[in-house]
């Protein structure tokens, strides 16, 4: 069984056991950084961030160099194309066209290949997506302070507090930076998903603190090997909701948030049963060998 | 037997009864709303260029609502977002209707009626705007309209004796501007075809009316090109190529192009560059020197021409819109095409049954008992149908973010129903078996909901920012999770609680 697996964490050096995700925590913000070097920015982002169009044609099977080059020709205008499919069938291609350029002009051209194919098409306007940035940030921030808060009125104790909202943080620092390493572009869907990680690494954080802090007949590895039980329940039927959530659709903004969410939730597991468990382990060693 | 008759009159339980009776009901009585992107539709995101008040917005609403309606769309809702954002969303529109919908709002700013280089009207002078018909007697589609008396004197004055003269009108022309021209554009603009039977051309009009500059490119310099646009707001280069744009750029000044598009033909590109309409000839009727108020423009063509019916359908919109307070943009379309949102609401059906089954298989295979995993899917269904019937009651439209959210709120109700069924199984599943009482139960319920109190807060805290600072978009997704979260701690979690008991804690 897996589970019986887990009792190599119980056995674990609690002091080794923080170490590990803090080394991968800085994995992730070398990779964020080195992002930023060559890009300019921490997350490629998407149309939705820096304006443009995007024309979706679903049920096709096309090749995207043929198609841009195609548009290149007809409209001299520079597409990005991309193929996309799902396991239920459906597949298609998605045209990025750069901001500041006629989208029907573009559209035109597709309706000549595909003439049976109905585009689906966003414009946004790059003060807009300006806008949405901003507001993303603005969002995230506040989001992480009002956790930050809700965490420390529940807990009143500095230390495990602290190591809650730390593994938060860390869990976005690696799905960020996981987005990067597939190429997952920072849009509004997201941003949403990265909220959303806030309140799923809160979920078994809170579950570990609460039963390590307020047990009372039971020794500190029974606690922490039955709540893991617990958290590895919790984490695999979620990852599952995701990962049909992700395999059935064609949605790009479905796509996106279940694969951040799957992400995050990766990150949370060792941030939760490793890093925060290490800690919560030394914490009450030291303050029981005080008593 | 009598542990059940127990639980069916547990008053959480009956909760949960009453909230799935009515989810049930609203669903089949009065059906979910989905949103555009799985009905398939169009939303146009329109930003004012300032912050306006209340009372502004509801005249942009009116105003937008007035132009759009009178191309004929159904089903048109305009919702004021903050106080600057404007979000028109249309269902079940073809494409061109939603190309239509988009110029229509495009096409709008300060209005102008202009004849012999005098603007006699602006928006402000059109009363009203009366309907677009046929008219047989004239062989043509008319808009018949309204101006003010101040508009009707002026004019009456000016036209005297001048049938046949042409009269412009303008939408948002490019007033105080130096346009460099290619040699083909000022032959147009100086062509008969403008000038109709008057005595100035189009651009003798233009530079009195709106003090719009022509230059004729033949190679000038961008230096020399900068002396002669000093004063003008911006310097628009039509049909002209080269780096002049750069090189007039970089010397500081407001540059924009215009190019030709292929197939256009000239008349259509001045008009398009001047945001011209018309021109129109004066009747005899309007000129012998008496004001009137009651006028029409009259497009020829046949009762069966779509094109000049469409052509007078635009006059009429322009005329209307003149009256918009302020400017807007367009700031986001999203165009989905109806056929194509069915087959994401199937997907995203499918997508919700395989998680509600993939859940239900991985709390089997983790417990190996049935009696938990049947109680934990049904408890996630039943949230789901509670969801689905609140927005179904509030008319929320489903949308993709939403569904997101539905699902994602499946994944913490899971969560946290696992938490439940843990510390109700205590430590007998870790080997040593300890004797718990029914007060250690309750404690470890206590200690279950406040686990899933604490947690069901970060997250309401969270999401109410993304609800509070989003414009349009995800607050779809934050909606249904608050709303998952919020259903899953007061309902469904308590009566999972108190089934779970029944079945797992005292059936021991």
């Amino acid at each position: 069984m897996i589970k019986e697996k887990l009792k190599v964490l119980v056995e674990m050096e609690p002091r080794k056991m923080i170490m590990y995700p803090l080394i991968v925590f800085a994995l992730a913000l070398i990779i964020i950084l080195a992002n930023y070097v060559m890009t300019g920015s921490i997350v490629k982002e998407g149309i939705e961030l820096r304006g443009g169009s995007v024309i979706t044609l679903q049920g096709i099977n096309a090749d995207p160099d043929i198609v841009a080059e195609k548009i290149r020709k007809e409209t001299g205008i520079n597409v990005n194309v991309e193929k996309f499919t799902s396991i239920t069938g459906g597949g298609g291609i998605r045209v990025y066209v750069p901001a500041g350029n006629d989208v029907n002009r573009v559209r035109e051209v597709l309706k000549q290949m595909f003439p049976n194919v109905e585009p689906q098409t966003t414009v946004i306007g790059p003060t807009f997506g300006r806008m949405v940035k901003e507001q993303g940030i603005k969002a995230i921030t506040y989001a992480f302070i009002g956790m930050a808060i809700v965490v420390f009125l529940f807990f009143r104790v500095p230390v495990p507090s602290l190591t809650v909202v730390f593994s938060a943080f860390s869990d976005m620092v690696i799905a960020v930076a996981l987005m990067d390493l597939f190429g997952i572009e920072l849009s509004q869907a997201t941003i949403a998903a990265l909220l959303m990680l806030i309140g799923y690494s809160v979920d078994s954080n809170i579950l570990l603190t609460t039963r390590l802090l307020k047990r009372k007949e039971f020794t500190v590895e029974e606690a922490y090997y039955s709540s893991l039980k617990t958290g590895f329940t919790m984490s695999t039927t979620t990852l599952g909701a995701l990962a049909s959530l992700w395999l059935f659709s064609t949605a790009q903004v479905i796509d996106d948030i279940a694969s951040v969410l799957i992400f995050g939730l990766l990150a949370d597991f060792m941030n939760t049963w490793i890093l925060n468990a290490g800690v919560l382990r030394t914490y009450i060693a030291k303050r029981e060998g005080k008593k | 037997m009598k542990k059940w008759k127990k639980l069916l009159f547990n008053g959480r339980v009956i909760l949960l009864t009453f909230f799935l009776i009515i989810s049930v009901v609203s669903l089949a009585t009065r059906g979910l709303t989905f949103g555009l992107d799985i009905s398939g539709g169009i939303s146009i995101t329109v930003k004012l260029e300032k912050p306006v008040d209340q009372q502004t917005m509801e005249q942009v609403r009116i105003a937008l609502d007035q132009r759009l309606n009178a191309l004929g769309v159904k089903d048109i809702t305009i919702e004021p977002w903050g106080n600057q954002f404007v979000i028109v969303k249309v269902a079940n529109v073809s494409e061109e209707e939603a190309d239509q919908l988009v110029k229509t709002i495009e096409r709008q700013g300060v209005f102008y009626a202009e004849f012999e280089g005098v603007i006699f009207a602006t928006g402000k002078d059109i009363l009203s705007v009366g309907s677009v018909n046929y008219d047989p007697r004239q062989g043509a589609w008319v808009v018949p309209f309204r101006i003010s008396k101040e508009a009707a004197e002026r004019f009456a004055e000016l036209a005297k004796g001048k049938a046949g003269y042409p009269v412009d009108m303008f939408l948002d022309p490019p007033v105080n501007s130096t346009l460099v021209v290619s040699k083909e554009f000022y032959q147009a603009l100086t062509s008969p075809e403008f000038m109709m039977g008057g005595d100035m051309t189009l651009a003798q009009r233009i530079e009195k009316a709106f003090n719009i500059k022509i230059i004729v490119y033949t190679n000038q310099t961008a230096k020399e090109i900068a002396k002669i646009a000093k004063g003008s707001e911006k310097v628009i280069l039509v049909d002209v190529d080269g780096k002049l744009a750069e090189e007039l750029k970089a010397m500081g000044l407001n540059v924009e192009v215009r190019t030709r598009e292929k197939n256009e033909p000239m008349d259509d590109f001045v008009r398009r560059v001047l945001r011209l309409y018309g021109p129109y000839r004066v009747g005899e009727g309007l000129a012998t020197g008496q004001p009137q108020t009651e006028v029409m423009i009259s497009i020829g063509g046949s009762q069966n021409d779509i094109k000049a019916r469409n052509d007078a359908q635009i006059v009429a919109v322009v005329l209307r819109s003149g009256s918009l307070p302020v400017k807007l943009s367009i700031e986001r379309i999203d165009y989905i095409s109806p056929k194509l949102g069915e087959n994401f609401k199937r997907q995203v059906l499918i997508a919700g049954i395989a998680a509600l089954l993939v859940v239900g298989a991985i709390v089997y295979l983790h417990y190996r008992r049935l009696k938990i995993a049947i109680p934990v899917m049904f408890t996630s269904f039943s949230e789901v149908l509670i969801i689905l019937g609140i927005a179904s009651i509030i008319r929320w439209n489903l949308d993709l973010p939403s569904i997101a959210g539905i699902i994602a709120a499946i994944g913490t109700g899971v969560d946290q129903q696992i938490v439940i069924t843990d510390e109700l199984l205590g430590e007998a599943m870790s080997g040593k078996r300890r004797i718990v009482k029914r007060s250690g139960v309750l404690k470890r319920m206590g200690r279950a909901f406040f686990i899933i109190l604490a947690s069901a807060t970060t997250t309401i805290v969270a999401m109410s920012f993304l609800f509070k600072f989003f414009v349009g978009g995800l607050r779809g997704f934050a909606f249904t999770t608050i709303l998952g979260v919020l259903i899953g701690i007061l309902v469904t979690r308590p009566a999972y609680g108190e089934i779970a008991k029944v079945l797992i804690g005292e059936g021991r």
